[in-house]
């Protein structure tokens, strides 16, 4: 006969979901290294340089997927993912969710401190002369309200998988990614067709490193709610617990909030 | 033997730029100069005070690169 004792000593009395052994941490932080190595030697002209950031790269992007795999796999088909625990993963992404703002913010700094104070040898004007702005008023401002209105969808989203409406939450899914696919065509677009490249003075080095990044945060985006509209699909997500997909829904409006400031600040105020 | 009296003087302050770097304000005044000789020509005495003004500011260098880049048409500032 199983005693209290011997029920209240096998429960864990904490809140935290302690995962199984698993090498994916460290096999990552290798990856991420080999990533550096391989960077700094492309970044500095070494021979191999970008073949061992290639192949780190993808080794990364391999472990991810395992990582992740094996979350989903703890969460949705061994139960471990209670409602402490979500609150704990909540806070993690909101928390990750900052440390990428303030990344941006770095951005931001290195803009304003060149544009407000522009410098002599640039001739104390912004934008610097022989520097072909892009028209703010085309594509950035479309791109800013395909983000828009990707917000918009990706709330119905939620909204619909609440109400367990399975037709409209797979619709408004599908419809945010191909607004962000849609996006991502436009700034390719942009890219190629500027007068100006990254090598093109302080102009140069702001624009696209800040641009530079905020694509790249959504081509992350584009493939966790990818993730998610694929796992919505194999009924993965409930009406009650979708966490993977609330916490690509915020990313995702991070990424829209980002563009907004991105707009107003270097392509509006940054090209008059 | 008559005294000679030496006058050394400098650009007057300018209430645009009161900080210690003075980069902004030599800047200024070679824009100044050209902007001034461009209207009135370069024999003008107002145009010959931004003159004096920015060769005692500006360090040499500085103002043979400018002149240089101007004859190129390389220059960054204003026309």
């Amino acid at each position: 006969m199983t005693t209290l004792s011997q029920i209240s000593k096998s429960v864990q009395r904490h809140p935290f979901h302690l995962v199984d052994p698993s090498p994916w941490p460290f096999v990552a932080s290798l990856c991420a290294f080999s990533c550096a190595i391989g960077g700094v030697m492309y970044m500095h002209a070494y021979v191999n340089g970008s073949f061992i950031l290639s192949i780190s790269f993808f080794c990364l992007l391999l472990v991810m997927f395992t990582w992740w795999r094996d979350v989903i796999r703890e969460s949705t088909f061994e139960g471990h993912h209670t409602g402490i625990v979500q609150q704990g993963l909540r806070f993690g992404v909101i928390l990750f969710i900052i440390s990428e703002i303030l990344f941006f913010f770095a951005f931001f700094w290195a803009f304003f401190h060149s544009s407000l104070a522009p410098t002599i040898e640039i001739g104390s004007i912004w934008p610097p002369k022989g520097i072909n702005v892009l028209n703010p008023w085309e594509i950035p401002f479309l791109n800013t309200l395909i983000l828009l209105l990707s917000g918009c969808t990706v709330t119905w989203c939620h909204h619909s998988l609440v109400s367990n409406l399975r037709n409209q939450s797979v619709l408004s899914l599908f419809l945010t990614i191909v607004l962000a696919i849609v996006f991502t065509t436009f700034q390719a677009y942009e890219y190629s067709m500027a007068d100006f490249r990254l090598s093109d003075g302080i102009y140069g080095s702001t624009f696209y490193m800040a641009t530079g990044f905020h694509g790249f945060h959504v081509l992350v985006g584009t493939i966790s709610l990818a993730v998610c509209l694929i796992r919505l699909l194999q009924y993965q997500l409930t009406q009650q617990h979708h966490f993977g997909f609330e916490s690509a829904a915020w990313y995702w409006h991070f990424v829209d909030v980002v563009w907004l400031f991105l707009f107003v600040s270097i392509y509006w105020w940054g090209g008059s | 033997m008559s005294e000679v009296t030496i006058q050394v003087r400098t650009a007057p302050r300018d209430r645009r730029f009161p900080t210690t770097n003075q980069t902004k304000h030599c800047w200024a005044r070679y824009l100044e100069f050209h902007a001034c000789s461009k209207v009135k020509g370069d024999d003008d005495p107002e145009c010959e005070k931004f003159k004096r003004w920015y060769l005692s500011l500006c360090p040499e260098e500085w103002v043979e690169n400018w002149d240089t880049l101007k004859e190129e048409g390389r220059f960054p500032g204003p026309e």
